[in-house]
């Protein structure tokens, strides 16, 4: 190691310099209904990212409307009574009429599902197993719908934007928040205001079938006509038994299926509400300007008469072991979790750590189990710290023609290397050293920025970004071997070992000649 | 004058939103805003030519101790020889992973991740790039081992069997998505076998590459003569000058100039194909060619795509078969405009088995629709506006600038339009409805069209009770079983 010499003075360097340098200067204002601002200007570009977060994900469902957060994010784009129809009323008493028809083609939908819990029918979505009267009423739908689009200025809210030069516009919704954004030109920051207050003002939740249509034809893309996807959804829910982190963001099947627009309204006014929102400005503007207008603009909109209810269900302890034995179009792979903590939990810095212990082309995994025993061709770990719970997980391929249970194991050795013994002073300053660059390489623009406070505040707490650097460089070598013995146990960890099908085109092959 | 009338502008906005007063307007049109000035940047600000030839754009940026240099190589595999398809790419991927004579991959790698230094290489179709992104302090260092990288790459023999490896296993998963089947196979629809698109790696190839290959073709192509850089952030631009002229002072080898790829290509025959993959959900593309680089039409067709299917919820495509009817998560439209050959038109979505057929007629017709009717002034008004409006978004770093401008250096354009930036804007707001609705009908012959589908073809062609819509009806052309390519070979495999 010619390294060696240099690194006393490396670490002197390294220590005093990347922890206090780079805080995010944030400004916080509260609104006087309870949203919450937050500020980042910036002058070195003629734009400006904005976004909100609403306090609100998959967890904060129930079974029968699972995927209804994701489902709202996509209502959300709809427009309002001026935005998005020719005529407000009109619109508004063709849509009542068709919740009526819905609401009697869901009491038709319940005979389908009724005939395929008696096993007469095997598909419940295939269109031939449509009851007759279902037929008639959704011929009185389309023909509503016909009515609706010829009043309809279709995705007038996306128009709008794009002809004043916004550009990047979108939302995601994950198990804890859901997030909307885009970056408009430095001159347009009244537009914003306008536009994203309008929309959580007075939203119309117009084309609602379609666009549970849309999240259905999202969910086939990403999880039924994927190879993993089915797998991973079935993993993820023996991973958390009792915790609403047990459903899918996108929702089951059925429910996705039959989400009412009733519930959706429920939804919105209990979870939209501005005292459970924030808003967030990264980029050209001044700061008074922005606070006058959010007043103006989102303070108008009334507070929520009740707060969002807590998410109460706690993860019981594991008390054995899981596993999942699958056979999928995939190459043979590993993938271990643990539960472990969530957001802002004291261990999750020293878990942190331990992952990038493991990780990269000089990590534990990487050199024992890629280099040295050659057991698999990429391994990866991570900590994912949600809101209510966290998991530590490590994900690797097997190197043909080794199998998933040895390279199982492996990865349990090189845990138990770091349970008996401490991480040398210069490999766990080596990770320290990548987190302090990652400090600064994460405020190169207003859009990483935006992202990072979103995240932040959707998991509790902004403030996060600028406290989180310190809390990394103070862990211990003895801090990592203390997270490691107290939650890679055996007893808290679900398993998943990938086969390839049987059958599948991909004939076995001797390794290819050195 | 434009300014005194800008200053008042200003202020009127500062103090409008604090008169509470102030009702909301009912629509967004009703807004006032000042005017944005914007000038994009200038080739000559940033551009210095080295010692020895080499182009270079540098652009300093405090604000920041990090600096990040990019090398971008001309070249790729188009270069290979025959039979060695993936020689680029693991030459490309081993410059930064294979150590250097000087020290071997291990250490390399030890000593960039102490410096939290992230050094990455790769070389693609047509061109590569070695990137380095690092503390400003480590800057001195940095060089010298980027220096090592591409000048003396030791592509160690055990880093080169783990590549190969780790290729291998990635072949064996061709088959295993229907996106990558549909990738593969639209791309042998779109340019044939024999472009070098698609000389794709097989077990053969791989198993052909040797150490001294992955030598031969770094020693060949990899010196300051098929290179151009990109620099940006912590330094001073003398200074980081005299650097960069080090880097590059006495290379160890004499190498060709890399030649232009090939630009010939056939495309299929008009016609519906079908490959075979039991999935729940179809994945339907529509191909047709499309247009190069210094075609006159090219702005006026980026236009026209714009409201066909290229820009997102605003366009047609996405409106019908997405918003009305629910049919597809993500639909649209791409014209990439080629470099070097003719860019390709491509219409693409996935929806289930049962509404492949009804979504492909849709798209069919709206592609036949704007070749018949002129688009609304709306239409038009709203797609030139976020060309023109969001232009300046490419700019908005400082590492964004030299790289755009390094791009256009690479690609050429920088020689045949020099102003392209400068102009970008204009040309843009003088596209009238009568261009957009002359390169759409000299692009989209919908009868032309190669249709691939990917999914479960005995739902696919049952099709939907509620919509009568027939495949086999919506091509002139003939109905296709295209087979799987064994995902070793590439050969096609037989059809059951």
């Amino acid at each position: 190691m010619q390294s060696a010499r240099l690194f006393g003075l490396l670490m002197a360097l390294l220590c005093v310099g990347p922890t206090a340098a780079q805080q995010v200067p944030v400004i916080e204002k509260s609104l006087s209904n309870g949203l919450r601002l937050l500020m980042v200007p910036r002058h070195d570009e003629p734009t400006i990212a904005g976004g909100w977060v609403a306090h609100v994900g998959s967890a904060n469902e129930r079974p029968g409307i699972t995927g209804i957060a994701h489902l709202f994010e996509h209502m959300m784009f709809k427009g309002t009574p001026t935005i998005g129809t020719k005529d407000a009323e009109k619109d508004r008493q063709i849509m009542a009429e068709q919740d009526r028809v819905r609401e009697a083609m869901r009491v038709e939908e319940a005979k389908v599902r009724a005939a395929y819990r008696r096993g007469e029918i095997d598909d419940w979505q295939k269109p031939e197993h449509q009851t007759p009267r279902w037929r008639e009423l959704n011929q009185r739908f389309q023909e509503l719908i016909r009515q609706q689009r010829e009043l309809l200025v279709k995705n007038e809210f996306d128009r709008i934007y794009t002809a004043q030069g916004g550009s990047g516009m979108n939302a995601f919704t994950s198990k804890d928040l859901t997030a909307y954004f885009i970056t408009v030109p430095a001159n347009k920051l009244e537009l914003w205001m306008w536009m994203e207050s309008e929309r959580l003002y007075r939203p119309v939740f117009r084309e609602f079938y379609a666009e549970r249509d849309v999240v259905y034809e999202e969910r086939r893309l990403r999880v039924e006509a994927t190879p993993l996807g089915k797998f991973e959804e079935a993993f993820e829910s023996m991973v958390w038994k009792a915790h609403p982190y047990h459903w899918p963001i996108i929702g089951w099947p059925s429910d996705v299926a039959s989400i009412s627009k009733a519930e959706a309204d429920a939804f919105y006014a209990t979870y939209y509400a501005p005292q459970n929102l924030t808003a967030i400005l990264v980029g050209d503007f001044q700061p008074d300007t922005a606070v006058a207008l959010a007043e103006r603009y989102f303070g108008r909109i009334p507070r929520g008469s009740q707060a969002a209810p807590e998410v109460i269900t706690l993860e019981p302890p594991q008390p054995a072991e899981q596993r999942m034995l699958a056979e999928a179009d995939t190459n043979p792979r590993v993938d271990v979790v643990w539960q472990s903590v969530p957001f802002q939990h004291r261990d999750g810095y020293a878990l942190q750590v331990l992952a990038q212990v493991l990780n990269g082309r000089t990590g534990r995994l990487y050199k024992r189990l890629v280099l040295d025993r050659q057991l698999a061709t990429s391994a990866y770990a991570s900590q994912d710290s949600m809101k209510w719970g966290g998991l530590f997980g490590i994900s690797a391929e097997v190197r043909e023609p080794r199998t998933p249970a040895e390279l199982e194991q492996a990865i349990y050795e090189v845990l138990e290397e770091l349970k008996k013994q401490e991480v040398p002073a210069e490999e766990l300053q080596k990770v320290k050293n990548n987190f302090a660059a990652a400090e600064y390489r994460k405020l190169t623009s207003n859009t990483a920025i935006l992202f990072q406070l979103i995240f932040n505040d959707g998991l509790g707490d902004w403030r996060e970004i600028n406290e989180a650097g310190a809390k990394i460089q103070a862990v211990t070598a003895a801090d990592v071997q203390r997270v490691a013995r107290k939650y890679l146990t055996r007893e808290n960890r679900t398993v998943a070992l990938y086969h390839r099908k049987a059958g599948t085109p991909a004939p076995a092959t001797a390794a290819v000649p050195k | 004058m434009m300014r005194r009338y800008l200053a008042v502008l200003l202020m009127a906005l500062a103090v409008g939103p604090l008169g509470a007063a102030d009702a909301i307007p009912d629509r967004p049109e009703k807004l006032q805003f000042p005017p944005l000035q914007y000038e994009p940047p200038k080739a000559a600000d940033y551009r210095v030519v080295l010692s020895q030839g080499t182009v270079a754009y540098l652009a300093p940026d405090r604000a920041l101790p990090l600096v990040n240099i990019v090398v971008l190589l001309r070249g790729g595999s188009y270069l290979e020889p025959a039979g060695k398809a993936g020689l680029a790419d693991l030459t490309g991927y081993l410059l930064a992973r294979g150590g250097t004579t000087q020290r071997r991959a291990e250490d390399l790698e030890e000593r960039l991740a102490f410096l939290a230094a992230n050094l990455n290489s790769s070389l693609g179709d047509v061109r590569g790039s070695v990137s380095l992104n690092l503390l400003s302090k480590d800057v001195d260092e940095g060089l010298r081992l980027l220096r090592e990288v591409l000048a003396t790459p030791r592509f160690q023999e055990d880093k080169l069997a783990l590549r190969k490896q780790q290729l291998l296993q990635s072949l064996k998963e061709r088959n295993d998505e229907s996106a990558t089947i549909e990738s593969y196979q639209s791309s042998f629809l779109a340019y044939g076998e024999d472009f070098f698109l698609n000389w794709h790696m097989t077990e053969a190839s791989l198993a052909s590459i040797t150490r001294e290959d992955l030598l031969a073709f770094h020693q060949r192509w990899v010196h300051p003569a098929n290179f151009i850089l990109a620099v940006s952030g912590d330094f001073d631009r003398e200074e980081m000058k005299k650097k960069l002229e080090t880097l590059l002072a006495g290379w160890p080898h004499q190498g060709d100039k890399a030649p232009p790829p090939p630009a010939e290509y056939r495309m299929a025959e008009p016609g519906i194909y079908l490959t075979e993959k039991d999935v729940n959900q179809g994945r339907v593309q529509i191909l047709l060619p499309g247009v190069r680089r210094g075609d006159p039409d090219l702005i006026a067709s980026q236009v026209m795509n714009h409201i066909l299917g290229g820009g997102g919820f605003t366009s047609r495509i996405m409106n019908r078969v997405r918003s009305d009817e629910g049919l597809a998560y993500s639909a649209g439209t791409r014209l990439s405009p080629g470099v070097y050959y003719r860019g390709l038109f491509q219409a693409g979505f996935q929806t289930k088995s049962r509404t492949v057929a009804y979504a492909t007629s849709i798209v069919l017709e709206e592609m036949r629709r704007i070749t018949t009717e002129p688009v609304s002034e709306q239409e038009l008004e709203t797609a030139k506006r976020a060309f023109i409006d969001t232009f300046p978004r490419q700019f908005a770093t400082k590492a964004q600038i030299v790289s755009a401008l390094a791009d256009e250096e690479l690609t050429g354009r920088y020689f045949t339009d020099p102003d392209w930036f400068e102009k970008y804007r204009a040309r843009v707001a003088a596209v009238t409805r009568e261009d957009v609705q002359r390169v759409a009908q000299r692009l989209l012959k919908p009868e032309r069209a190669v249709i691939l589908v990917v999914g479960h073809k005995p739902d696919i062609l049952l099709g939907h009770p509620q919509h009568p819509v027939a495949l086999k009806d919506l091509s002139r052309g003939p109905m296709v079983d295209l087979p799987l390519r064994d995902p070793l070979t590439m050969k096609p495999l037989p059809l059951n």
